[in-house]
């Protein structure tokens, strides 16, 4: 009896153990968010919202200056023209900081779920998506002004033309709102969920990737389908459009440029390992991180023209900050890396311990 | 190896049982305990068995004269104590096996609820690449994990008007009664109720409940639809099996007039 006590008590022991350690985190949830101005790169990163300075790579400040087992943060931090930096926590809570240094302008507390995507601010409005099905709409001070219940959560930010705003959901479809009102215009349902922002042409037509592996456009009256392009694989991240050309990875790995008008494929490579994150144009050179942990820059014809081992796991975006390139892999130790552009590296940012 | 062998093959019956059952998660959870349960019947049958043995062992002349003769002696105790086992056929370790084989399906199952729900990006990116091709992963995937009034993948509280911002965890409340009534019910009561093993026993029954009620106070509600439906399906097990102590719930000045009638 007495053995069978201690095996029940070293049991519930590590149980508990067990469980709190999946519970707080031990490994990160998702990838880290970055946001840029003139001078400053911001990380969305775990515990921390680090503020790095473009030059060297410096640390400027971090929030919360003390990590807090309750408080993490993964969504891509955004500026408000009225010098606003908004940031959504796994802790529920959509803060407003100060991108000077960090402090607190107000809190949004009313979302019940994690702030997985970014937001969008656009006509004096924070459109602020939740994992809670909800997409909040608030004012520059933090106040809400109505909200829209999608089906399932809201991993992405919406995208406006003005008039109206597009949203992704994981319930596989893509919604249409007034961007004044939230009233629904229309909803197009598709083959999977729709797990990153849509991206708006500049004739009327919207573009969305989705989790069965398609990219569709998209007429933005009705929501009609134009055309669809079908990969084998998944897709994550939204496609970036240049000169009527779109380009986006799958998670086998395939890095796809298709005619924006018609979805007739011009090219795919296959360099090493599934690209999930945006990719992002610059001049000539088409960037992309793969989850091999290298940075791959092709020309417009998909010839490879550098390739940067970065480490860890690239699942995010690069981001242009400057003359610089920025990347923030996971499972890596720096958290944020900058390359100019021929892939020579600037700098490495480590957090330091506090 | 452990993904291989225990979450992955867990996880791929939890959601086949999710597509069978129109997309119910919570639904999903209970079935899928039910289902453990009854794959670990032969287990629990053997715990009762070899619980009940060593209960009735502990009460027998032999074991009380062996425990009164060697008191100042306990190496000679113990040994006179094996002997006794041989001698009945009864396994000391055979009431507690069954539970230490429980504690890695726990686990395992505990993993496998959170990695279903795959409640952020690297979690759904971890769940796409476990599942089995059989299943269409985007049709089924991300799943609904909205059961009654919970989120499964958040701890449950229930917001109402007159408590104001205190949400009422009614999950963890019925976790920790039912966790309560099923230590009661199965727990048979010590051969010698001074003992230090008796002791244990009783404070095994207050802590378990506080423990698992705490777990479903912080952890996911999914966790919490698993610990209900696995303490009540205990319950009816050893209801079953004829081996529930329905008295044992009464406090002790009832049972004594119950015992009388």
């Amino acid at each position: 009896m007495k053995t069978k006590f201690l095996v029940l008590i070293l049991g519930a022991l590590a149980l508990s153990l067990f469980l709190s350690g999946c519970a707080t985190g031990l490994t990160p949830s998702s990838w880290p968010g970055i946001a840029v101005d003139a001078e400053t790169a911001y990380a969305a990163s775990a515990a921390h919202v680090y503020a790095v300075s473009l030059e060297n790579g410096s640390e400027l400040w971090r929030f919360p200056e003390k990590a807090d087992a309750k408080k993490s943060f993964f969504a891509a931090p955004v500026l408000t023209p009225d010098g606003q930096l908004i940031v959504g926590g796994y802790d529920h809570i959509l803060y407003s900081l100060n991108p000077q240094n960090g402090q607190v302008n107000w809190e949004f507390a009313a979302g019940r779920d994690r702030w997985i995507g970014s937001v969008l601010v656009a006509n004096d409005l924070i459109y602020a998506p939740n994992a809670d099905y909800t997409l909040y709409a608030l004012n520059l001070k933090g106040e809400l002004q109505w909200k829209f219940q999608a089906r399932q959560s809201l991993w992405s930010a919406p995208v406006t033309d003005g008039q109206r705003i597009y949203l992704g959901s994981l319930d596989h479809k893509v919604y249409a709102l007034d961007a004044r009102s939230g009233k629904s215009v229309w909803e197009k349902s598709l083959t999977g969920a729709v797990l990153s922002s849509p991206l708006l042409g500049s004739k009327g037509q919207l573009y969305v990737t989705t989790f069965g592996g398609d990219l569709f456009s998209l007429e933005t009256t009705k929501g009609t389908e134009l055309w669809k392009f079908a990969t084998p694989s998944f897709i994550w991240g939204q496609p970036a459009l240049n000169a009527w050309k779109l380009y986006f990875g799958d998670a086998d790995g395939n890095f796809y440029a298709l005619d924006a008008s018609y979805g007739a494929k011009n090219w795919s490579v296959q360099p090493n390992g599934p690209i999930l994150g945006t990719p992002l144009v610059v001049g000539d050179l088409i960037l992309f991180g793969t989850e091999s942990g290298e940075l791959v820059a092709v020309n417009t014809q998909g010839k490879n023209v550098w390739t940067q081992t970065v480490g860890g796991k690239l699942y995010g975006p690069p981001i242009a900050g400057g003359n610089l390139i920025l990347v923030a892999p996971v499972e890596n130790q720096a958290l944020l890396s900058a390359f100019d552009l021929t892939g020579t590296q600037k700098w490495a940012f480590t957090p330091a311990k506090k | 190896m452990w993904d291989t062998l225990i979450v992955t093959p867990l996880t791929n019956v939890l959601l086949w049982i999710y597509q069978i059952f129109g997309g119910n998660f919570g639904l999903a959870i209970i079935l899928f305990t039910l289902l453990i349960r009854l794959v670990t019947h032969p287990l629990t049958a053997q715990q009762i068995k070899s619980s009940q043995a060593m209960q009735e062992m502990q009460k027998s002349k032999k074991w009380l004269d062996i425990q009164k003769k060697y008191k100042d002696d306990k190496e000679k105790l113990a040994q006179e104590q094996m002997k006794l086992y041989k001698e009945l056929g009864v396994n000391p370790l055979g009431s507690c096996l069954p539970t230490v084989i429980q504690i890695p399906i726990i686990f395992g199952l505990y993993q496998s609820i959170m990695l279903a729900l795959a409640s952020s990006p690297l979690q759904l990116l971890t769940l796409t690449r476990s599942v089995y091709a059989i299943f269409d992963t985007p049709a089924l995937l991300p799943l609904n994990s909205r059961f009654l009034w919970m989120n499964l993948s958040q701890p449950e509280r229930i917001m109402l008007p007159f408590l104001g911002d205190f949400g009422l965890p009614l999950l963890a409340i019925i976790v920790a009664l039912t966790t309560y009534i099923q230590s009661k019910l199965t727990m048979p009561p010590p051969a010698n109720p001074g003992d230090q093993s008796a002791m244990m026993g009783r404070m095994m029954g207050v802590y378990m409940p506080f423990l698992l009620g705490y777990f479903a106070l912080t952890f996911a509600s999914g966790l919490s639809i698993y610990f209900i439906a696995s303490n009540v399906a205990g319950i009816v097990q050893y209801a079953l099996m004829g081996k529930a102590d329905w008295r044992s719930l009464l406090p002790a000045a009832m049972k004594g007039a119950a015992k009388k009638k």
